[in-house]
């Protein structure tokens, strides 16, 4: 019997190793309780982050390619769209362009694979939905499926910089003597031109803010010539109707002094009409003209004066027509009318406040 | 000299403390969050929202505007603080398809003079208690007026504080 070593009450080495590791263990589990109580889960973190960040990229980009811009682009021509973005312009983030975001909805990009690869991004095929609601109107517009019980959300509050127009009518054509009727022998012509300038150089050199400048080479202009009929006094050596023919519409860029003919613009509305007309047509009362970026484009014409000049020819009700005598618009004896920042001229673009809300699960 | 006692040498021991090694794996494993209860993507919406509203109370509707409308509240000495707040909540509290929430703040502006940190309030929904988990979000806004009322009238920096919270 060995007196010297006693070994009650000790613990086996085994017994302590295992102890230690239990108890470890036990220590850890009892701190990640709390996590427990959290209703969060890992797949709904990633639907808020997705839906940010789709946030960000449509309402602080412009979309790409940027010039000329991705709103423009035809049907035909939607596989070269990288990337949707709904901001005028990178410097102006939350300022939305109402060209963009009215394309954004169009119905030519189909939910969920054309907006997956240029909006929401990444291989996971997330369902999604995106509404741009404008406030303090009824005009609403979404895309995507109804929403769920859970899903990630982002929402942002924007501007929506409208679209600048010129309207240019009666008492504007009278009081800038645009209808020839202050000189005599205005009778006396059967051929009438009037002359629109666009000068894009003096437009961005002007405009200091992008928010509210006027830029044809990115956003779309429209300009709308009405009351034509009170601008027809036909002489008194015309019997008969005048009607009147628009004959053509030809673009002419100035650079460096030199003013050359660029080519003719083929796609103006006619009394109204929601589908263009190439001239020669006759024409009634109204003509409107819309100006999209790729025109400028095109030209290459984004730093230039750009004059676009209308021709008019008076006409008789003969088949074939004779032409025939009277006033009519007429700017040739006086100025082109100028697309500006006068308010006279041209209705500035406003902002309208809006909200873009995105759901992603 | 030599004798076995706490010697790893029963089998009991080894395969208890395989069973532990075990436990302890499969506890890990089933770890999922590692990180304590936060509310950092609420607060990074609220922050966003409000920085949003700030910026859009700061942007004039059109070009004829030659200031903002938060600019000419900060000037407005009579006490622009009431269309601040109209403005500021019809912009948070807009109702959309998502989340309701009955967001409130509490604004105010501060800027520098003769050397000292001076704040003056804007306006806030209701008073703060002290128990509402806020986020903060700034703007600096150039804004033409005395500072402190006694002094000469200039153009100067102010930072615009706006805490938002929801109720």
């Amino acid at each position: 019997m060995n007196n010297l070593i006693d070994e009650s009450g000790n613990l086996s080495i085994d017994f302590l190793i295992g102890f230690t590791i239990f108890m470890l263990a036990f220590i850890w589990v009892a701190a990640m309780v709390s996590g427990i109580m959290i209703g969060l889960q890992s797949s709904h973190i990633d639907y808020d982050a997705v839906a940010y960040r789709t946030g960000v990229i449509l309402v602080e980009d412009p979309g790409w390619p940027a010039s000329p811009p991705w709103e423009f682009y035809t049907d035909g021509q939607k596989y070269e769209i990288s990337r949707f973005g709904l901001a005028i312009i990178k410097n102006t983030p939350g300022i939305l362009s109402q060209d963009k975001v009215n394309r954004f909805f169009c119905s030519s990009f189909i939910y969920p694979d054309d907006y997956q690869t240029r909006a929401i991004f990444g291989d996971y095929p997330y369902h999604f939905n995106i509404s741009v609601t404008e406030m303090g109107s009824s005009y609403n517009q979404s895309k995507g499926d109804s929403l769920p019980d859970g899903y990630g959300y982002i929402r942002r509050l924007v501007k929506i910089k409208g679209v600048s127009n010129a309207s240019i009518g009666s008492s504007y054509i009278r009081a800038h003597k645009f209808n020839n009727t202050a000189l005599p022998g205005d009778f006396n012509v059967s051929h009438h031109e009037f002359s629109i300038l666009i000068n894009s150089t003096k437009l961005q050199e002007e405009g200091e803010n992008t928010a509210y400048s006027i830029d044809p080479a990115r956003e779309q202009i429209i300009i709308n010539i009405t009351d034509l009929n009170s601008t027809v006094f036909r002489s008194p050596l015309t019997p008969g109707p005048v009607i009147v023919n628009l004959t053509s519409i030809n673009v002419y860029k100035q650079e460096g002094g030199t003013l050359s003919m660029v080519r003719t613009f083929d796609t103006p509305y006619i009394d109204g009409s929601s589908t263009a007309t190439k001239p020669p047509v006759n024409v009634k009362n109204n003509i409107s003209l819309i100006l999209n970026p790729r025109v400028f484009d095109i030209m290459q014409a984004g730093y230039s004066k750009v004059y676009i000049n209308l021709t008019f020819d008076m006409q008789d009700n003969a088949l074939p027509p004779n032409l025939v005598k009277s006033s009519f618009l007429n700017n040739t004896l006086s100025q082109p009318f100028d697309y500006n920042y006068n308010p006279a001229n041209v209705t500035q673009p406003q902002l309208r406040d809006a909200v873009v809300e995105v759901a992603v699960w | 000299m030599v004798n076995d006692g706490g010697q790893l040498y029963t089998i009991e021991g080894v395969a208890a403390g395989l069973i532990m090694l075990l436990t302890a794996y499969m506890v890990v494993g089933a770890t999922t969050i590692c990180t304590p209860g936060d509310a950092h993507i609420s607060d990074m919406q609220l922050e966003v929202l409000g920085s949003d509203a700030l910026t859009m109370v700061d942007t004039p509707p059109n070009s004829s505007m030659a200031e903002s409308p938060l600019q000419l509240i900060i000037e407005d000495d009579s006490g622009g603080g009431g269309r601040f707040k109209n403005m500021f909540m019809n912009y948070t509290n807009v109702s959309g398809f998502g989340p309701k929430h009955d967001i409130q703040f509490s604004a105010n502006y501060t800027y520098e003079a003769d050397g000292s940190i001076m704040s003056a309030q804007i306006n806030s929904s209701r008073n703060l208690t002290g128990g509402e988990h806020a986020v903060r979000v700034t703007k600096w806004v150039l804004v033409n007026k005395r500072l402190p009322p006694a002094g000469p009238l200039e153009k100067r920096a102010v930072l615009v504080e706006v805490l938002l919270w929801r109720d």
